[in-house]
């Protein structure tokens, strides 16, 4: 087809884009992720049996914060990388933020808590399980990003699927928070963030792959 | 591309125009070989029209368009590759323009020697072209070093004087 002919079929019918069309669709994809998720949770591990009491705590609230708070720092910064020759931005560094809280409590909270504590505090009663239960709940959002996100246009692709399994990693936290008992910050920090990171590696490993977009 | 993204066709239709020209520059000097460049400009075309949610209107629209020609461009030598088997034409492929102008230079200078008579030829060719000394050269055709100077010399004047004097540079 000449190139001519091809501009006049494409302005022929141009629909309007409404504005907000690139972050609808993220969240479309990370939303039915997280449902899935809800549901994998659910059928696999189940509520915590304390939940009720635990939403008065706010250990509870710290680790479904941190959690969804870097989700959704991530997720906007996911709608940058979908974007062709968007940098993160500052976004990125806010992702941060979280953990950085999070971490500090942790090392404030190991400092002045007795030695024979401290391992406790660090390793929990489910550290061995812990990462690899927020990477199979981490799996379904990431299905969802990378859906959202190729059809989109990114153009660099190792950094927007790294950023996709961080967000869908921490989506996948802060859902496996309504199953899990730990209430350490030392442990939030290591054993939740190695969680989101062993998903955020499978998103940078795929990504690249099957971001691409024709 | 605002009055594009509010589905005014006329000024879209306008836009399209001008950006396929200036992809057409852009591929013209990049396209790697064996794609035709004028399937990447209908290919960015199709792109931009239907990815054109992703533009942000803060965004400068060229640099929007040139990031999805720079991924189309990479994209077709990332195909382009894939359908090389041997890894030695990976490296053709990758340095095929600098290759293309060094072949061409070879031909030029295969078509100007010829004119040369036969031992001069050679001798240039052995001299000039493949670095043997002037030595090794006089051993070579079993002649005296001054006379394989003197050979060289009067060849090299003489294609001189028919192209130019650029022939006769390099001494």
């Amino acid at each position: 087809m000449e190139t001519d002919e091809l501009i006049h079929s494409l302005s022929g019918n141009l629909a309007p884009v409404a504005p907000g069309a690139v972050a609808r669709r993220i969240a479309t994809g990370l939303g039915l992720g997280a449902l899935a998720s809800t549901a994998v949770m659910l059928g696999w591990l189940g509520l915590r049996a304390d939940l009720a009491q635990a939403l008065e705590t706010p250990m509870f609230w710290m680790k479904f914060g941190y959690a969804a708070l870097t989700g959704l720092f991530l997720a906007g910064v996911l709608t940058r990388l979908a974007r062709p020759a968007v940098r993160p931005g500052l976004l990125a560094l806010v992702a941060g933020a979280p953990l950085l809280a999070v971490a500090t409590m942790a090392v404030v909270r190991l400092v002045n808590a007795p030695p024979q504590l401290q391992h406790a505090l660090l390793m929990g009663h489910s550290s061995s399980l812990c990462p690899w239960r927020i990477l199979v709940i981490g799996l379904p959002p990431l299905v969802g990003a990378v859906w959202a996100v190729r059809g989109l246009a990114p153009t660099r692709l190792l950094p927007a699927g790294l950023v996709a399994g961080g967000c869908a990693g921490a989506l996948g936290a802060a859902i496996y928070a309504f199953a899990c008992n730990e209430t350490s910050a030392p442990f939030l920090a290591i054993w939740y963030t190695l969680g989101m990171a062993l998903v955020a590696a499978v998103g940078a490993t795929a990504g690249s792959r099957l971001l691409r977009w024709r | 591309m605002l009055a594009g993204l509010a589905g005014e066709a006329g000024p879209y239709r306008r836009l399209l125009d001008e950006l396929s020209g200036l992809l057409r520059a852009y591929y013209r000097r990049r396209c790697p070989p064996g794609v035709d460049a004028e399937d990447l400009v209908q290919e960015t075309l199709i792109a931009v029209h239907t990815r054109r949610a992703t533009y942000d209107t803060g965004q400068p629209f060229t640099a929007w368009a040139y990031a999805i020609a720079r991924y189309k461009l990479i994209d077709a030598l990332r195909r382009g590759r894939a359908h090389l088997r041997a890894p030695a034409e990976e490296a053709d492929a990758l340095f095929a323009p600098a290759g293309a102008d060094a072949a061409m230079a070879r031909r030029d200078l295969e078509r100007v020697m010829a004119e040369l008579p036969a031992r001069t030829r050679d001798l240039i060719r052995d001299v000039k072209v493949t670095g043997l000394s002037t030595r090794e050269a006089a051993d070579k055709h079993g002649m005296s070093e001054s006379a394989v100077k003197v050979a060289v010399h009067r060849g090299l004047k003489s294609l001189g004087g028919k192209y130019g004097g650029a022939a006769g540079r390099g001494d």
